[in-house]
């Protein structure tokens, strides 16, 4: 469709002050059916509004169009994407307790509507207070108006049928549409898909785990101590493991080439270091130059980590090399998306401005692109961002750091913690969360020693090293520093979460998806196509030669979609009936609740006569009709066959001495079987010939154009009596 | 949600006029049950979607006329048949008599199709008249199972159509498993492509 067109009728809608700036065609899911929409983003001062549409279209351009939805875009408006590969892109809009769901095709206009979609959502998120919804209440009022008058036909429609009058979205049939052929049934994959997104409160619980996260930035040093006091410090193990190292290898030739012989040896003291309690399986290791990121889950959760992926930005040199950046895990537990973004942040003490910069190309550089549209960072349900972030006290000077610290007075310190400040000013990691810090700084210290740094420089001590969190459901348990690894200048980091996450229940999951299937299966029984004959027995009774007859045949849609039938041909014949059958007509279309008069005519002339007077042919035929893409019914047609001299060879004819019609149907078979049977004395011409030769030579000789123009029907049907009956005083022609 | 089922079979219903074809498909396809007689004139089908061992089975039923008039007719539906389901009633003695004349049907149409039998109308046992030891020494003898249903009071409807899907679904993994152990010693071409599954031969 022309968005073009569209455009003008839904701006229309609209007053002065309120702008489209986005319209897309979508499909609606309701129910079990799709039907096509249109998205519009409507913005009035700085304010947005997410529209749905519904329109009516008159031949090929939109006549109309209706407020079907219209939402706020604030912090109650929820977005989600669902992507598969190859397949279609399925978008929830979740507005308190109306959930909606779309599918779009997967192609660039999508993702870039969905993106700014995304964009507004975020933006109008931070504002929220200052913004005012309150022009979009008459368009809520109107779509409200607009969905019950649909519900109000539908109600009516149904009539009886309780089970699709709830008023349950979920169970809705638009049954008018359907019959119309204007609703196409919704494929059964996206059905399924849809009724199990609705229920998935019903069918998931959810789970608490415990995940571990780590960061230490090493130093390039080589793991010459256990790792225990910071790994394997818990009384329980943790379900899961994040570990992230910065500068896991400062060398040349790691920033060169990709391989680094720390890796093995940090990996190995890792694994070497993980909880006593637990077993654990590696499930990915990534590592971008000295930035490197583990993670590890607990054997019995293996089998539910699905959607394994990685990626890594480099924001360093030029802003693309790997000195600096990111790594990034994102994984499935169960039905439960998480993502670890590991990060080194640009370094030096006033550089908070490039910190911030970093962090945003992080965000929009990570990409997973074995997803499509490619999941990004925000795209999960958890996302656990941690590493040496770099950011530094500037505002106290180090001797008054330092001596706040020894009183444990970090509150007052991180006042002027640059990641603080920035957070706080929503300048960096919009909606994360952070714990309380409750440890010493974790930079710089002597290397070996818990000294601060002696240098020269007289850095104040900072907390570079950081974790937090964005999602729901996630609780910190502890923040904490292990100071007593001292091969770094920087202290090693942890922070244990009880992380709920979804998990479905396989029982539950399996009843409700296969109640799903049995309601789909009843109703694509029930929308395949169904007709009434008003008969399957056809008989004509007396059918004489060259003398047509008909009988009607009436064909009613009695289903829910329109009907597309045929007569079909069956076994190895060439025809769908037999040469004296005419079926009109013989395929048609059919709406439901109408009909179709199909007319049967019985014709025998010259070409069937011979077959059904010598017995090779009876008057009897099973028709097929069939229906496109459901049933076959059986029609017999019957009739008995006034046999006549037409159509009888002359040798027959000539060893009958009575008229055909006295002859008995098994002896004329017997006649055209066996030459030697014969009925009276044999003549030397057929009578029928002679009758006729005779009663030209009589009457006709003056008949002008003889042979030469066709006779009247009428004329012939009495010719046919008089040969068959042997009533020459009938015979009135030329006389 | 991956694609919408894992196999796609088609089931044939076949037997004597009269004997309950159209009601074990209307009890296993809508769990309905119509006690009004109206015989089938014509070949007619139904979906229903079931689940073996984790995979998703589509079935599409197909219910056939049973007089006899239209038996050539019928005949051409055996086409692309995975699996027969023959029918009798076991109030009607002759009708499980032309359980050979099914049987034989059978073998004229399909070269390879898997077959039960079915003794319906399983619900009154004072009119019972086919007795189940007749009916499981004949099927025993052909090497068929047997269920007797009641389509009316849905006793084993659903069992014996899951029966013959799984044979329907051990037959086809069977013959893939013969086709893989065949091409096993060659050099296969096509590997990695999709795993077509074999077509059977039939008809």
């Amino acid at each position: 469709m022309d968005c073009l067109q569209i455009l003008p009728k839904i701006q229309a809608k609209l007053i002065t002050g309120e702008n489209v700036i986005a319209i897309y065609e979508v499909v609606l899911m309701e129910g079990w059916v799709k039907t096509s929409r249109i998205l519009s983003l409507v913005e009035n001062a700085s304010s947005y509004g997410f529209f749905v549409f519904n329109f009516i279209r008159n031949l090929d351009a939109i006549s109309e169009v209706v407020i079907n939805y219209a939402f706020p875009i604030n912090n109650e408006f929820k977005i989600n994407v669902d992507f598969e590969e190859n397949s279609d892109i399925s978008l929830t809009i979740t507005f308190h307790k109306v959930k909606l769901l779309f599918e779009m095709m997967s192609c660039e206009k999508t993702k870039n509507f969905i993106s700014e979609l995304h964009r507004i959502s975020e933006m109008s998120s931070k504002k929220e207070n200052f913004l005012d919804f309150a022009w979009l209440s008459k368009y809520m009022n109107e779509a409200t108006l607009s969905r019950s008058e649909e519900d109000n036909f539908q109600n009516h429609e149904a009539n009886g049928q309780i089970e699709d009058t709830q008023v349950n979205t979920d169970l809705f049939v638009p049954r008018h549409s359907i019959a119309r052929g204007t609703t196409p049934i919704a494929g059964r994959e996206s059905a399924v898909r849809y009724q199990m997104t609705l229920k998935e409160n019903d069918y998931t619980y959810t789970q608490s785990i415990r995940i571990f996260v780590g960061t230490w930035n090493v130093n390039g040093q080589a793991p010459s101590c256990s790792l225990s006091d910071w790994l394997n410090v818990d009384p329980e193990p943790p379900d899961i493991y994040a570990i992230g190292f910065q500068e896991l290898d400062l060398s040349k030739e790691a920033f060169l080439f990709n391989d680094s012989p720390r890796e093995e040896e940090w990996l190995a003291a890792v694994i070497n270091s993980l909880h006593h309690k637990g077993k654990y399986r590696k499930i990915v290791l990534i590592r971008l130059v000295g930035m490197m990121l583990i993670i590890f889950v607990k054997e019995q959760h293996a089998a539910y980590i699905r959607g394994v992926a990685t990626d890594t930005v480099g924001t360093g040199i030029m802003g693309k090399l790997g000195n600096k950046g990111g790594v990034s895990v994102r994984l499935d537990i169960h039905n439960t998306s998480l993502c670890f973004v590991n990060a080194h942040l640009a370094a030096h003490v006033e550089e908070y401005e490039r910190r911030n910069q970093d962090y945003r190309d992080i965000c929009s550089r990570i990409s997973f692109p074995k997803f499509l549209p490619p999941k990004t960072i925000k795209d999960h349900d958890q996302i656990y961002w941690f590493g040496d972030l770099n950011y530094r006290i500037t505002e106290l000077d180090a001797s008054t750091v330092k001596r706040l610290i020894e009183t444990n007075s970090y509150d007052a310190i991180l006042i002027y913690d640059q990641l603080k400040q920035n957070f706080k000013a929503e300048r960096v990691f919009e909606k994360y969360k952070e714990g309380r810090i409750t440890f010493k700084p974790t930079y710089k210290y002597d290397t070996g020693s818990d000294e601060w740094d002696t240098s020269e420089k007289n850095r104040a001590p900072a907390w570079c090293d950081r974790i937090l969190w964005k999602g729901d459901r996630i609780q910190q348990i502890c923040y904490r520093s292990h100071p007593s690894l001292k091969i770094s200048d920087h202290k090693p980091v942890s922070a244990l979460f009880n992380s709920e996450i979804r998990v479905i229940d396989a029982v539950k999951y399996r009843k409700i998806h296969e109640e799903v299937m049995k309601k789909l299966d009843k109703l694509e029984n029930e929308f395949l196509p169904q007709v009434m004959v008003d008969t399957t027995e056809i008989i004509f009774d007396k059918v004489c030669f060259l003398e047509a007859q008909n009988k009607d045949l009436i064909i009613a849609n009695t289903g829910q979609v329109p009907v597309q039938f045929e007569f079909i041909k069956k076994l190895d014949d060439s025809s769908y009936c037999k040469d004296w059958l005419h079926i009109e007509p013989y395929m048609g279309f059919i709406m439901p609740g109408e009909k179709c008069d199909v007319k049967l005519e019985v014709y025998v002339d010259k070409r069937s006569a011979y077959e059904l007077n010598s017995g090779k042919d009876k008057l009897y035929d099973i028709l097929v009709l069939h229906l496109e893409g459901g049933k076959d019914i059986f029609i017999t047609v019957t009739g008995t066959y006034i046999y006549s001299c037409f159509g009888m060879s002359l040798d027959v004819l000539s060893r009958i001495n009575i008229p055909v019609r006295e002859v008995a149907k098994e002896e004329l078979i017997m006649l055209e079987k066996n030459n030697d049977y014969r009925l009276g004395d044999p003549y030397p011409v057929p009578k029928e010939i002679w009758y006729l030769v005779d009663h030209l030579y009589r009457n006709g000789m003056k008949q002008q154009h003889l042979f030469e123009q066709p006779g009247l029907h009428s004329e012939l049907l009495q010719i046919r009596d008089w040969l068959d009956t042997g009533v020459p005083e009938q015979m009135r022609i030329f006389q | 949600m991956a694609r919408e089922y894992d196999h796609l079979f088609k089931l044939l219903i076949i037997g004597d006029s009269g004997v309950g074809k159209s009601s074990l498909l209307l009890r296993f396809a809508d769990n309905t049950f119509s006690g009004s007689y109206i015989t089938t004139i014509g070949v007619d089908f139904k979906i229903r979607t079931v689940e073996i061992d984790g995979e998703r089975v589509k079935l599409q039923i197909w219910d056939t006329a049973g007089q006899e008039r239209f038996r050539t007719i019928t005949s051409t539906y055996y086409r692309g048949t995975h699996g027969v389901i023959v029918v009798y009633d076991v109030t009607n003695g002759e009708s499980f008599a032309n359980v050979k004349r099914w049987l034989h049907e059978i073998e004229q149409n399909c070269e390879f199709v898997n077959k039960i039998l079915v003794g319906n109308k399983n619900d009154a046992p004072e009119r019972k008249i086919v007795i189940t030891e007749d009916a499981q020494r004949f099927a025993d003898q052909m090497n068929i199972q047997l269920f007797e249903t009641s389509a009316k009071d849905n006793i084993n409807v659903e069992e014996m159509f899951m029966a013959i899907t799984r044979q329907v679904l051990r037959s086809k993994k069977e013959s893939k498993e013969r086709q893989a152990h065949q091409t096993n010693d060659t050099v296969n071409l096509k590997k990695g492509g999709h795993n077509k599954p074999m077509k059977r031969k039939c008809c």
